[in-house]
């Protein structure tokens, strides 16, 4: 029997509900490092990044029974640092998203082919990325989310996600040519 | 999505390259979790307090029964019952003028003069009993029309007297003409 990828660690999780401590340093230490991972590409820095991962956690393990598995936990938990990572952004008044004209350049802007590139190049690449194109970059490319839940995320149009992305992606193929 | 895209969703694990301070980050979400609850006297389990509390409560209630009880005179009901004196003051004046008109009218029987005052007298005792139910603060809206209505009818009754009379005079002062 298949089993649905939203129920993954469900006895976990439902051990944690009951606030468990050693469930929950169990679940901790499953996703812990991937959070970790997903609030650094965010802030850029480590010390940031511990913040609101713990800052995620605590929230995660508080409210875990509005958790109803309409998404794997990892989703839901990652969703949590995204969130939270986007606001301590919006609060320190970083970009998120080009700067440039929003909603006028969608006929000009033609569709970037590009080939398969080594990931390190990829890492490379991203981290010389100016500020407002890696967000969307990441929350696409690595997070894997589509131009819906990002313009949920950035609180911005599909349209805009759309054309915002294909603008971070051509400077990306950009930089990483010069490598 | 092209084959740059495909690459690196398929390889995003890769991205995820750092460890978090696994002891760190738990030493302070456990904290935050596992705090221990300040104690709480629930202050109304106290004998003492609880009586304090009822007597409160009683005066509190028995406050604002009182309150409610004396702002009979809200401001709506005042505002009503300031426009009721205007009219009441217009309309006594007419009414005394020509119930004086009537009464020192020699051309009327005494036997007309009473019928026509004790037509007057009901009128005064429906009027009293209107401006008792304007007290108590019933529909104010027609206790009101009704009041203006009994003194539309007393000086309707009164016009008719003096126009009778009129009338009278004039065929009497007709009469030696036609003859």
């Amino acid at each position: 029997m298949e089993t649905d990828i939203r129920f993954t660690h469900q006895t976990l999780v439902e051990q944690c509900k009951t606030g468990n401590p050693s469930s929950q340093y169990e679940l901790y230490s499953l996703y812990v490092d991937a959070m970790f991972n997903v609030g650094l590409r965010f802030l850029g820095n480590k010390e940031d990044a511990e913040d609101i991962v713990q800052d995620s956690f605590v929230d995660a393990f508080k409210k875990l029974n509005s958790f109803k598995y309409e998404s794997s936990f990892g989703a839901w938990l990652k969703r949590i640092v995204i969130n939270k990572s986007i606001n301590h952004l919006r609060a320190k008044r970083v970009p998120l998203v080009p700067m440039e004209a929003h909603e006028f350049h969608l006929a000009d802007e033609e569709p970037v082919e590009a080939d398969a590139v080594d990931v390190q190049k990829v890492k490379r690449g991203i981290a010389q990325l100016p500020e407002g194109y890696k967000q969307i970059i990441n929350l696409y490319l690595i997070e894997g989310y589509d131009h819906v839940e990002i313009g949920e995320i950035l609180d911005i149009s599909i349209s805009t996600s759309k054309s915002q992305y294909h603008r971070a992606k051509k400077k990306l193929v950009e930089i990483i040519r010069a490598l | 999505m092209d084959n740059f895209e495909k690459h690196i969703r398929e390889n995003a694990a890769q991205f995820n390259e750092h460890k978090a301070d696994r002891a760190k980050l738990w030493a302070n979400i456990s904290a935050e979790l596992h705090q221990p609850e300040p104690k709480v006297i629930p202050l109304w389990k106290r004998p003492v307090l609880r009586i304090a509390a009822s007597i409160v409560l009683l005066l509190g209630i028995a406050g604002f029964i009182g309150l409610s009880v004396l702002s009979g005179g809200t401001t709506e009901t005042q505002y009503v019952s300031k426009e009721l004196l205007e009219i009441d003051m217009h309309y006594k004046g007419l009414v005394s003028y020509q119930v004086q008109l009537v009464q020192n009218n020699p051309n009327l029987s005494e036997m007309d003069k009473a019928e026509f005052l004790s037509f007057m007298d009901e009128l005064d005792a429906e009027y009293e009993t209107l401006r008792e139910e304007m007290r108590n603060n019933l529909d104010n809206e027609r206790v009101l029309e009704a009041i203006v209505a009994n003194y539309k009818k007393r000086i309707e009754l009164i016009e008719n007297l003096l126009q009778q009379l009129n009338d009278a005079k004039k065929s009497d002062e007709d009469y030696g003409y036609t003859l």
